[in-house]
């Protein structure tokens, strides 16, 4: 099983807040488009013929051709006008709705189908004639027109709080997914800030765990770490052992054992001149780990740590063989990588061996062919 | 006494709205002709030519009769092509109730130019001599009747708008 990357874990809140938005942004956009387009549609036919009503056009064209037969009640173009008025007025007059819905209408149309084939006919209409035939239709027309007008404003009105109603439920959805998606943002970014939390938190375990806690140095993985880190690198490295610290421990007690590695290790950096890095590999062995340029210089890199401790002339009641702390160490380079390292290792540790087993208290460097060593006689200190 | 002062005062409010429309001496005896421009040229087509080509029929229900109604017409879309050679970006409508208007999306097989209803030639007391309706409306609905304010009554003469 396996689980599952840290983005992963909480990509899910910020595909939920994205989520969140962009439906935000649909729900905007089909506002903008689709529903305020319908109100335009509704409302935009207001004042152009269409958007009149078909019995005020109708009642138009009857006072239109009633206006000409009065005026010319014996001319027969203005008869012809006139029918041909009566005939449009018939027309926008004979509706389906109207009929279904006016009970007027089909007596209206009647009267107009009599007038209009008199006028066919050539008759000259007296004005009680007109009034006869035209006092009817217009009468029903206005009815039509108010009933119509009353049924509109219900509609608009009825339509106006729909629209009120409907942006208000679309203002309180957009607030909703608004919040929703900053919540869900939210949780997006504390669930990241954990996550980035965390990994620090796993990156300094990390680094604890390649440091020797009591002198600050790394210790053995760190070791193996950094010789892998330079694989291909001409590299060297020395092993330090304190000679008979079971003794110095035994003498003068573990806290003062401490704070001796603590001095050491502080010792072999200084005498390294902070080139090399330093490791804790046991109780009482260390490590340098040194780049090896030109030639590593170890036999004097060596000796520069022997000096130097000699001068510090640290004192070691328990020593059987000198007053003092002494070191012994083994060197020896190595081209880094696996195979190499393990080489140089068992290298430097058969030198540390030998000057261990010629009586400690000395170093013996071992580059390449040449091999040198210093072994400080017991009677010197 | 009371209608007929009504009545007379309609009439003056009549007279002085058709003073002006009466320079323009539209007359009945004109819609047996459809006028189609194009380019600066006038042709004139005799309605009654119109109506023996129509071939197209089909029953649906009009909105405006509130009714099925058989239909006889033309498709416009070939009607188009047949005149203008080609279906025009737009087309100015003129019809006979004064009623302008431009249109465009005429490319479209579903608008019959349609020249009878329930088998009579349609007048101008049937919204004719010609009017342009589409035979399948979808899923508009037919109760409301500014739905259908494209289909356009009483043609009196068709224009290409480039």
């Amino acid at each position: 099983m396996t689980t599952p990357r840290p983005w992963r874990r909480h990509a899910g809140w910020l595909w939920l807040s994205l989520m969140s938005f962009t439906t935000l942004l649909i729900l905007i956009t089909y506002e903008t488009r689709w529903v305020y387009p319908e109100i335009h549609a509704y409302f935009s036919q207001t004042g152009n013929l269409t958007g009149q009503q078909l019995a005020t056009r109708s009642r138009d064209y009857l006072q239109e051709g009633l206006g000409v037969l009065l005026e010319a009640p014996d001319d027969e173009a203005a008869r012809e006008q006139a029918a041909f008025r009566v005939d449009l007025a018939y027309s926008l007059f004979d509706i389906g709705l109207y009929r279904r819905e006016y009970a007027c209408t089909e007596p209206s149309l009647d009267s107009l189908d009599g007038l209009s084939r008199r006028l066919s006919a050539g008759d000259v209409l007296t004005p009680a004639e007109l009034n006869r035939h035209l006092l009817g239709p217009i009468g029903c027309l206005t009815e039509i027109e108010m009933d119509q007008l009353d049924r509109r404003s219900e509609v608009t009105s009825a339509f106006v709080e729909d629209t009120r109603r409907h942006q208000g439920v679309v203002l309180g959805g957009s607030l909703v997914i608004f919040l929703m998606g900053l919540v869900f943002w939210w949780m997006h970014e504390r669930q990241r800030r954990n996550a980035v939390r965390a990994t620090r938190e796993s990156l300094r375990w990390m680094g604890r765990a390649l440091r020797d806690p009591l002198t600050g140095v790394g210790n053995r993985s760190a070791l193996h770490e950094d010789v892998m880190a330079q694989t291909g690198q001409a590299m060297s490295l020395m092993l330090i052992d304190i000679d008979y610290f079971k003794q110095y421990n035994d003498t003068l007690g573990h806290p003062d054992g401490d704070r001796l590695l603590r001095r050491l290790a502080l010792l072999i950096d200084e005498s390294l001149a902070g080139q090399a890095r330093l490791y804790r590999m046991g109780g009482d062995e260390f490590a340098a780990l040194l780049p090896c340029h030109d030639g590593c210089g170890l036999a004097r890199r060596c000796e520069e740590i022997t000096e130097r401790l000699r001068e510090a002339a640290i004192a070691h009641p328990g020593h059987p063989e000198n007053r003092c702390v002494t070191l012994s160490i083994g060197a020896a380079c190595f081209i880094a990588g696996e195979a190499g390292f393990a080489a140089g290792y068992a290298a430097a540790d058969r030198a540390l061996y030998r000057v261990k087993e010629h009586g400690r208290n000395g170093w013996e460097a071992s580059e390449g062919e040449d091999a040198q060593a210093n072994r400080v006689d017991a009677n010197q200190a | 006494m009371l209608a007929w002062q009504i009545f007379r005062r309609i009439a003056q409010m009549g007279l002085g709205v058709v003073g002006t429309m009466l320079m323009a001496t539209v007359v009945a005896a004109g819609t047996d002709e459809l006028v189609l421009r194009d380019e600066g040229q006038e042709t004139r087509l005799s309605i009654a030519a119109l109506r023996d080509q129509a071939d197209e029929r089909f029953t649906l229900y009009d909105p405006f009769e509130a009714a099925d109604v058989a239909m006889r017409g033309l498709v416009f879309r070939d009607f188009l092509v047949e005149h203008f050679g080609e279906v025009p970006e737009a087309l100015a409508f003129e019809a006979w109730d004064e009623y302008r208007v431009t249109l465009e999306g005429w490319d479209d097989p579903d608008w019959i130019l349609v020249t009878h209803q329930n088998g009579e030639p349609l007048t101008l007391r049937d919204r004719g001599p010609l009017r342009l309706v589409e035979r399948d409306y979808g899923d508009r609905d037919p109760e409301n009747l500014r739905g259908f304010n494209d289909w356009i009554w009483m043609i009196r003469s068709i224009e290409a708008v480039p």
